[in-house]
């Protein structure tokens, strides 16, 4: 036995065990521009999300696309390091608790054992052995199997690579062991020499699945793993993913946008929305009673095989906003119907608006803002100016913006705007376990409950 | 759904399809022989319908619909025989585009017959409409057709787009193309100009080079619309984009196809093939990397082309939900041949092919339990140079001896409800399968 499963047999395998523990982790990627490619502002693709995957469990994460999710599973994988918080592996549950203790405390003690347990745990603080054993416990399937699979590469290179990497097998052992991962998936010997582009691109992707199982990992993230596969083969593969969870304790971070195949497959489920989390809870419990508005424009939005003939589907009004300005409040208030004067209304919802009205937008020549939510619009013309003032108290915008509204005051080619000033809002508990990230909270008004 | 049985046309026999694909026979070799990789496939897309193309991976989808634009990789791949017919539409005569009854207020209907101009001949096989057979075009004119008349989305969105030209260059060349009218308008000129204009708009279009800041624009009748002319191009290319609910389309503009994740590049493709306004609308898996809220959109976009250009599509996908809430009718495709094809409300009411059954099993939901869903047993069959035997054997739970001697047509077991099983085809004859009976 080598250096490897000593540190893995440390590792005391009991179900509480949070494999990975995910605290308040962002990815700010820079916007660089001009020759000198420096950098003008950052987009935030994933902006302080927390959440823990425990040992043997699935925990689905579900959003729109570019809201981060696959940022954020590079993050937990070890591809790419965030920009800031941490990622942590193998923690127990007590760990996981003093760690949260340690992330609260300011003091220099608490620093230095925090310091102490991040080069054992935070991922991307690891070194040497314990690296080692991260790498090949943590796993990915990405959602382009042509851009992860080698095109010069058979078959046999590609999911035996990791087995020689970490000196598994060689040889005839190799071969074998690489033909009993392919049957898993639902391949088999005749596919050992053939290259990536002779396959059609279901049958890559489970390529790439045996290549993650390989190590016989503790945690895969799979990322739209099943969205190229039809049914038929998803069903397999979800069924196996089943089998090799029960056997192996193996845990899940489930990324996709099917809701039917987290709803089958997820014990937790994470809905994201612009690089924060909008709720999280149980699975059965965040699709009975969902919480988020957004999490209810995601469960309207699918179809689903017992439905009625005629239901429609509900397109989700508007697009998710630039990630490099995400909204104030509620990051999703700009798409939000049931959205009230507390949601963070802003000026940028003002010049939003402005841009989808041509010829206003035309004439506005330069926002000088106080801070996010007050700011002077100067426009070339007073007429514009007062056109723009007029608009902002008739019902062409929504009426919570409207009564979000402290000031609207026109001085020459200039509207002062100024809007109630609101924190970003919190993830706040409804029930055991289910967080949900929005001002408007039913358990609250409903006296009755608990 | 349209009514495609009494429009009046003005051609000698309105085509009611917009294309037939018939005996569509493709093959691929390999080390240990032929790889048949699709198989006589015989359908017809009807016109102004969505017509949904379902099956397991490899079983030949994509290598269907791409046959339509030549796009198959030959060589390698073999035609070995088959036609894909395609009656182009033009803008309708009765109303010159505005829309009447004729033309179902849409401005278009198919082209008529040019070597009878409608009266039907042997080369429109008497329907009077312009007939083009596309897998054996030269290549001059299927690139007009590409991207023209068909459009096309691809499954890999990483491939489609060109990695040396910005998303603003590569949409714009849809626009100079195919909508000329509207960057004409936006420029305001005057009808007297238009037809050099729009030539002149369509040289910039296929010079391919990326600018289209050029000396083009600096010739009468456009020198002094130039910049209204980029304008509404840059206004035009944002709002398709914004169609398709991206951000901040004017700085996706300026991007490069590996600037943007996977779920961007797909919107930007399918941009680009709806402001193509295409009569056929090839749509290969167009939402497998969107979540559920943009694909509720697109599905939206390409209906309301279809409203607007009386536009088929062929939409591939492996979603079932998906299909049975979007599509007129359904095909079924297994290892390389059309084993269902129907109605939609007939195929998911009354599945008629073991196969189309095991599919809509194995569906997850909520109500299964974890690690028991209904997996069809076994993997596709190798396609190397199979036996005269149904396709399905081995992973049928119905299949007799006869299944294995013989292989079963597409035939009719309802009103537009076929099948190709001998649970049907043979029903009643002593060695006939049965739904009844499971063989295992
Ligand atoms: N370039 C090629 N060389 C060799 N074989 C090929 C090639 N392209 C496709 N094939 C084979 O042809 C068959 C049909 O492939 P196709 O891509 O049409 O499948 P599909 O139904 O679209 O599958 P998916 O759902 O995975 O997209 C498969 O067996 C595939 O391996
Ligand atoms: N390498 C990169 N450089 C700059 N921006 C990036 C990069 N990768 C992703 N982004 C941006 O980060 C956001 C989140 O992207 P991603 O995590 O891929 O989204 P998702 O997986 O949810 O679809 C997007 O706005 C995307 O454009
Ligand atoms: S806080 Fe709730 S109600 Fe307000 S915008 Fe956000 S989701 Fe909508
Ligand atoms: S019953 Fe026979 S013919 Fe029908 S699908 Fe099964 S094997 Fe094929
Ligand atoms: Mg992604
Ligand atoms: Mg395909
Ligand atoms: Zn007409
Ligand atoms: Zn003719």
């Amino acid at each position: 036995m080598n250096a490897m499963n000593d540190v893995s047999s440390k590792v005391d395998r009991r179900a509480d065990d949070v494999v990975l523990a995910v605290r308040n982790v962002k990815k700010h990627y820079p916007i660089r521009e001009g020759v000198f490619q420096s950098v003008v502002g950052h987009v935030k693709a994933v902006d302080g999300v927390s959440f823990d995957i425990r040992r043997g469990e699935t925990v689905g994460l579900v959003g729109e696309s570019g809201c981060g999710k696959s940022t954020l599973g590079r993050c937990v994988s070890g591809l790419s390091d965030p920009t800031g918080g941490g990622v942590y592996f193998g923690l127990s549950k007590a760990e996981v608790a003093r760690l949260d203790t340690l992330l609260a405390d300011g003091s220099a003690a608490a620093q230095a054992e925090l310091a102490q347990m991040e080069r054992r745990h935070r991922i991307d603080r690891l070194e040497g052995a314990a690296q080692r054993h991260f790498r090949r416990n943590c796993q990915m399937v990405f959602q382009d199997s042509f851009a992860s699979l080698n095109p010069r590469q058979l078959v046999i290179d590609i999911v035996g690579r990791p087995l020689r990497v970490y000196r598994e097998a060689s040889g005839d052992a190799l071969t074998e062991r690489v033909v009993s991962l392919l049957e898993q998936v639902g391949l088999g010997r005749h596919h050992l020499y053939r290259f990536p582009h002779q396959f059609s691109g279901g049958q890559r992707q489970r390529i790439s699945i045996a290549r993650a199982l390989a190590l016989d990992p503790d945690l895969i993230v799979l990322d739209e793993p099943t969205s190229a596969l039809d049914v038929s083969v998803q069903a397999q593969i979800l069924n196996l993913l089943y089998e090799l969870q029960r056997d192996r304790g193996l845990a899940y971070l489930f990324v996709t946008h099917d809701l039917s195949v987290v709803h089958h497959m997820a014990d937790r489920l994470v809905t994201m929305y612009l690089g924060r989390v909008a709720e999280s809870g149980d699975t059965n419990t965040v699709f009975e009673t969902p919480q988020h508005p957004y999490t209810r424009a995601l469960i309207a939005a699918k179809p689903d095989l017992n439905d009625d003939e005629g239901r429609t589907m509900q397109a989700l009004e508007g697009r998710v906003p630039d990630p490099a300005r995400p909204p104030q409040g509620c990051r999703f208030h700009t798409r939000c119907a049931v959205a009230t004067p507390m949601c963070g209304w802003e000026v940028d919802d003002v010049v939003r608006w402005l841009e989808s009205s041509k010829g206003v937008f035309d004439a506005l020549e330069g926002v000088d803002r106080t801070n996010a939510f007050d700011a002077a619009l100067r426009f070339s013309s007073e007429a514009a100016a007062r056109n723009l003032a007029s608009t902002l108290r008739s019902d062409a915008i929504p009426a919570a913006m409207q009564q979000a509204l402290e000031d609207v005051t026109v001085s020459g080619g200039a509207v002062r705007v100024r809007f109630r000033e609101v924190p970003e809002v919190e993830l706040t508990e409804r029930g055991p376990g289910h967080h949900a990230a929005c001002l408007i909270n039913p358990s609250h008004s409903s006296s009755g409950a608990n | 759904m349209l009514d495609m049985t009494n429009r009046p046309s003005g051609l000698a026999n309105s085509p009611a399809t917009i294309a037939s694909v018939r005996d569509l026979t493709v093959h691929f070799p390999s080390k240990r022989g032929m790889v048949h990789a699709v198989d006589r496939v015989s359908f017809e897309i009807r016109d102004g319908e969505t017509l949904g193309l379902v099956g397991e991976t490899g079983c030949g989808k994509s290598v269907t619909g791409r046959s339509f634009l030549q796009l198959l990789p030959i060589p390698p791949g073999i035609l070995a025989q088959g036609t894909v017919t395609f009656h182009p539409h033009a803008r309708c005569g009765a109303c010159a585009g505005t829309g009447c009854d004729a033309c179902n207020s849409t401005g278009r209907r198919p082209a008529a017959c040019p070597s009878c101009t409608g009266a039907g001949c042997a080369q429109c096989n008497g329907s009077g409409a312009e007939t083009v057979e596309l897998l054996r075009l030269p290549e001059d004119r299927i690139r007009r057709i590409r991207g023209d008349r068909i459009a096309m989305i691809f499954q890999d969105p990483g491939k489609a787009l060109n990695p040396t030209l910005t998303i603003g260059d590569q949409l714009s060349e849809v626009f100079l193309q195919h909508r000329t009218e509207e960057l004409l308008d936006a420029a305001g000129i005057g009808p007297e100009d238009r037809g050099l204009a729009a030539r002149l708009l369509g040289r910039l279009a296929s010079q391919r080079n990326g600018s289209i800041d050029n000396l083009l624009l600096s010739l009468p009748p456009l020198r002094g619309k130039r910049n209204l002319l980029l304008d509404a191009l840059r206004n035009n290319v944002a709002a398709a984009l914004a169609e398709t609910q991206i951000a901040n389309p004017y700085q996706i503009i300026d991007r490069y196809p590996h600037e943007l994740s996977g779920g961007m590049r797909q919107r930007v493709m399918i941009a680009q093939a709806l402001a193509c306004n295409p009569d056929l609308l090839i749509a290969d898996e167009p939402t497998t990397a969107l979540d559920v809220t943009v694909q509720a959109r697109i599905l939206e976009l390409i209906k309301d082309l279809q409203k607007r250009r009386q536009t088929s599509v062929l939409y591939i996908s492996h979603d079932l939900s998906l299909v049975r809430r979007i599509c007129d009718r359904v095909a079924v495709m297994y290892a390389g041949r059309v084993v269902e094809i129907g109605r939609t409300d007939r195929i998911f009411r009354n599945p008629s092919h073991p196969y189309t059954r095991g599919l809509l099993h194995a569906v997850p939901t909520a109500a299964t339990k974890r690690g028991q869903l209904m997996a069809i047993k076994g993997t596709v069959p190798e396609l190397v140079d199979p036996p005269p035997s149904c396709r399905f054997v081995g992973r049928c739970p119905h299949e007799k001896a006869l299944c294995r001697s013989k292989n079963p047509e597409l035939a009719q077991i309802s009103d537009e409800h076929s099948v190709s099983c001998f649970i049907h085809d043979a029903a009643g004859a002593a060695d006939a399968p049965s739904f009844d009976e499971k063989t295992q």
